[in-house]
């Protein structure tokens, strides 16, 4: 497709952009899911086209088509140009300026053991089956589902700038979920992670024998206390804290949101620029960092779709914020070079800043150490609801299951359980991180921003933590 | 924009191809412009067209699904022939009813030329009103506004044809004066109903209200609720109570309470996608016609909405709510939710309040607890005290956390007016009044 990325380029510049970019983008998914109460589905599905993006008297203009003849692209040319005048209508001073670039050319792809679309459909069935089996075989389980995510993107991107990219991004992944019902309740379990890999990856999650302990746990749950209301110690498991990460840190330091860029819907930021490299935002035991380069991270990549090569940022350290997520159009407010984390969803959509792998460094606890040395307080895990104001401060996040901890052992089960609080004190509280052993790169395939919405692929690298006196239960 | 005539002439191509399987072909499209500002100028705006047709190919109680967003003659095939390799190998579904036969659709027209031909320089006009009066005041205007046609086109080979176009015009801003926000937003049909200066006016007024914010202490307020933000409550009984899945899995509250006094005697809330005060569409994904639902009729539990597969397991028809899951995937949804009006205004419910709270709109709500519907959110964009019958100050945002089946328990107030609005996440597009709560639960507070 190089021969109409560079067609429509030339056609860009011709009717006035200063500077053009332009990517194809080509998505085959396949989800395969079964569950026990239908027959396995099975679909695939393809997405093709193309986007331009276009500077034109210091204004963005935008156009996306399926079709790539000659026509389609005179066309979506004609139309981006067309839009970004009418952007320029309401520009602010001299308009945009981007940071430099070098030329390059470059191919990069999603390191992969098994391509997941060379299993057949009738193997990922198989797979399937063989968990929601295990989870039905416990009594009292109402309903089990699972599933695999099968995910190809082959993209080419070029700049009037000299870049022109080449990838193939892979991603895998699987998730179980099973229902309990009884007593005019209902108690789910789950568990989901995804990453850039191949199928290697699914196979590594032993979805069987947790399908088995997560209907062990659903049926429990009915006959579990409601997680009681108050302040006490919190030990969160590692996928709590990944979404922990996600929320109230990840979303925070984009630097958009920061400048007010995405007001309207995703909301702005509590981050704001004076705090760059003196707030507090959590404890010494808090260092992050944005690492698009993670090996098998679910936000890993080679270059940005602003051509700009995947980077490790240090975001937090040692508890200090030190560096916003930025793109070649707002890292010169800082005097900077953009750290790479412009992407789009598709053809079809505008780059934003997005999420790479957000990741809290390794402790040197262990959970089993971190429980141990509490003498009273809860551990919570596996996300069920998520709720932040638009300045990402104030936080409701509610959890699938609970335990008390008395005397440094885990005690009864609980349900329902949520905990609340703020951005900055929740950090602040947190001493102890668990270590390598129990860390890893959780996949969260649902970040939605912009308008129009757009759900990417990120990742957060996440070990059990634990935070001091945090209001904990749902209080309604 | 595809048109009627091509759309369908594409979907019969589609079904020529399958032969000896029944099958059902889905297109729909998208034709969508969008212009957004902030901090007084325009930063995004673009313009693009997406289309997905979808095959499903069944052969007993057997289904494969496949689609494309390409509608070359390859492309088509290969969708067919990939549906069919999906289907060989999903096995049989022992509740699978088959593909439903075709029920007459009524024909409505929801398509406007002014809002389908909208020009970029249109929305920048429209953007630099609100910028300008923003400016004026040393204020900072941001927003969107989105403008475009969504075409639906449905074929079987049990004989369902259906094809629906629609415009949609969503303009909307936020106000900035320091950290206090105001809010306001149009959703219509019509682009020429966008009236840009009043938009401005709504929300520059709710920005600068009472500069100072104070704090107020987390505690139970009775609560006027424009509809902004009502209409982040109703939407989870939509998404979590109101499905015939829910239902049948006994997901939701009403599921073994239908016939019972379930919310207060002021609550009706029904589903009308036929209703033009609302987006409407005819028909839903299967080409099954849109039917009326009642959900809560004077507070008591009445029903539920249904897709052909949960219809058939409770032997009832389909009321035409089948909504696109991932993977081909249905499940049954509300589409356009009323709530019936009463006879107060929200200015007749800020004088009846002795202490309470205006809330305009909330933000990232969710649902902790789906069994109570227990929702969770925080204001954002105008809240504000009241006392003895006026507004005395702007609030610092509020969390609530409230059971939205005892919110509507004690609802005290509703307006004799209603508009068509939409949540902050863009769920449903609900026809919704104004309303005032008695003893809402706000849990938390914030620091703006």
């Amino acid at each position: 497709m190089l021969t109409e990325l560079n067609r429509i380029l030339g056609l860009a510049q011709k009717l006035g952009a200063e500077y053009a970019d332009a990517r194809y983008v080509s998505i085959t998914q396949e989800p395969v899911s079964v569950s026990t109460d239908g027959a396995p589905q099975i679909s695939v599905s393809k997405s093709t086209g193309l986007g331009l993006r276009v500077l034109v008297d210091g204004a963005w203009g935008f156009s996306a088509t399926p079709y790539l003849d000659p026509r389609s692209l005179e066309k979506t040319a004609d139309e981006a140009v067309k839009i970004a005048y009418a952007s320029a209508l309401c520009k602010k001073g001299d308009g945009v300026s981007l940071a430099p670039m070098e030329p390059k050319r470059a191919r990069w792809q999603t390191p992969c053991k098994v391509d997941p679309f060379s299993l057949k459909p009738e193997e990922k069935v198989k797979f399937l089956i063989d968990v929601v089996e295990s989870a039905k075989k416990v009594p009292g389980v109402f309903r089990a589902t699972a599933s695999i995510m099968s995910y190809r993107e082959e993209k080419e991107f070029m700049s009037t700038d000299g870049r022109q990219i080449e990838q193939t991004i892979i991603h895998s992944g699987g998730s179980v979920s099973v229902m309990a019902r009884g007593d005019g309740d209902v108690q789910s379990r789950s568990f989901a992670d995804y990453a850039g890999g191949g199928f290697e990856f699914v196979e590594s999650l032993d979805l069987k024998s947790k399908a088995e302990t997560l209907a062990d746990e659903a049926v429990k749950l009915l006959k579990a206390p409601v997680c009681p209301t108050g302040v006490t110690d919190m030990v969160m498991g590692g996928s709590m804290v990944a979404l922990q990460i996600h929320e109230s840190c990840g979303h925070p330091i984009e630097l958009d949101r920061v400048v007010g860029q995405e007001a309207t819907f995703a909301g702005t930021s509590f981050l704001t620029p004076e705090k760059k490299g003196s707030f507090r935002y959590g404890s010494p035991s808090v260092n992050i960092v944005a690492d698009a380069t993670s090996p098998g991270g679910l936000g890993s990549f080679g270059y940005d779709d602003e051509g700009v090569e995947a980077q490790r940022v240090d975001i937090i350290k040692e508890g200090i914020f030190t560096d916003y997520l930025t793109s070649r159009e707002l890292a010169p407010l800082f005097d900077q070079e953009s750290n790479g984390t412009m992407r789009a969803v598709g053809w079809e959509n505008i780059p934003l800043i997005r999420m790479t792998n957000i990741n809290l460094e390794p402790g040197d606890w262990t959970l089993d150490e971190i429980i141990k040395d509490t003498k009273e307080g809860i551990f919570v895990d596996t996300p069920r609801s998520w709720s932040l104001d638009d300045k990402r401060l104030n936080f409701h996040f509610g959890q699938e299951i609970a335990y008390e901890i008395k005397d440094g052992s885990l005690g009864r089960m609980l349900k329902n359980a949520a905990y609340t609080g703020m951005t900055p004190e929740l950090w602040n509280s947190c001493d102890a991180v668990a270590g390598k052993d129990e860390w890893r790169i959780w996949g969260t395939p649902g970040c939605a921003k912009g308008e129009p919405v757009q759900v990417i692929h990120v990742g957060h690298g996440a070990a059990p933590a634990r935070f001091r006196k945090v209001k904990v239960g749902v209080e309604a | 924009m595809i048109g009627k005539e091509d759309a369908l002439k594409v979907l019969e191509k589609v079904l020529s191809f399958c032969k000896g399987f029944d099958a059902s072909v889905t297109l729909s499209a998208s034709d969508l412009s969008l212009t957004r500002y902030y901090d007084n100028h325009i930063h995004q705006n673009l313009r693009r067209h997406v289309q997905a047709l979808t095959v499903q190919v069944v052969k007993g109680k057997s289904a494969g699904v496949a689609s494309t967003n390409l509608l070359d003659d390859g492309s088509l095939r290969w969708a067919v022939q990939a549906a069919m390799e999906n289907m060989e190998v999903s096995g049989e579904e022992k509740d699978f009813p088959g593909l439903p036969k075709p029920e007459p659709v009524q024909e409505l027209n929801c398509y406007v030329p002014a809002t389908a031909n909208l020009k970029p320089k249109d929305r920048a006009e429209a953007c630099a009103v609100v910028i300008g009066a923003a400016k004026s005041k040393g204020l900072q205007a941001s927003g969107t506004y989105s403008s475009g046609v969504s075409e639906l086109a449905v074929a079987s080979t049990t004989g369902v044809r259906a094809y629906h176009a629609g415009t949609e015009a969503f303009f909307r801003t936020i106000i900035q004066d320091g950290d206090n926000t105001g809010y306001a937003d149009r959703l219509t049909r019509d682009a020429r109903e966008i009236d840009a200066a009043a938009v401005a006016e709504e929300a520059i007024t709710k920005a600068t209200l009472f500069p100072e914010a104070v704090d107020l202490p987390p505690g139970r307020y009775d609560t006027i609720f424009e509809e902004y933000a009502l209409a982040d409550l109703i939407r989870f009984l939509g998404m979590i109570a109101f499905g015939a899945d829910a239902k049948q899995h006994g997901r939701s509250f009403m599921a073994r309470r239908l016939g019972e006094k379930v919310m207060g005697d002021n609550v009706t809330i029904w589903d009308d996608g036929l209703d033009t005060a609302s987006l409407a569409a005819p028909f839903d994904i299967e080409g099954m016609p849109k039917q009326k639902v009642v959900f809560i009729e004077n507070g008591v539990a009445k029903g539920f909405v249904y897709d052909s597969r949960t219809a058939a397991k409770d032997g009832v028809k389909s009321t035409g709510h089948a909504s696109p899951l991932r993977g081909g995937r249905f499940v049954p949804r509300p589409s356009n939710m009323f709530l019936k009006t009463g006879d107060s205004s929200r200015d007749e419910m800020l004088r009846s309040t002795k202490r309470g709270l205006l809330v305009t709109r909330f933000h990232y709500t969710h649902c902790p607890e789906p069994m109570n519907v227990v929702a969770t959110g925080t204001t954002r964009d105008g809240t504000f005290l009241i006392e003895d019958g006026q507004i005395v100050a702007r609030v610092k945002n509020l969390r609530f956390t409230e059971s939205m089946v005892e919110a509507f328990s004690r609802v005290e107030a509703i307006a004799r007016t209603a508009r068509l609005t939409r949540d902050w996440w863009s769920t449903f597009d609900s026809v919704l009044p104004c309303v005032k709560i008695r003893d809402f639960s706000f849990t938390g507070s914030t620091m703006f």
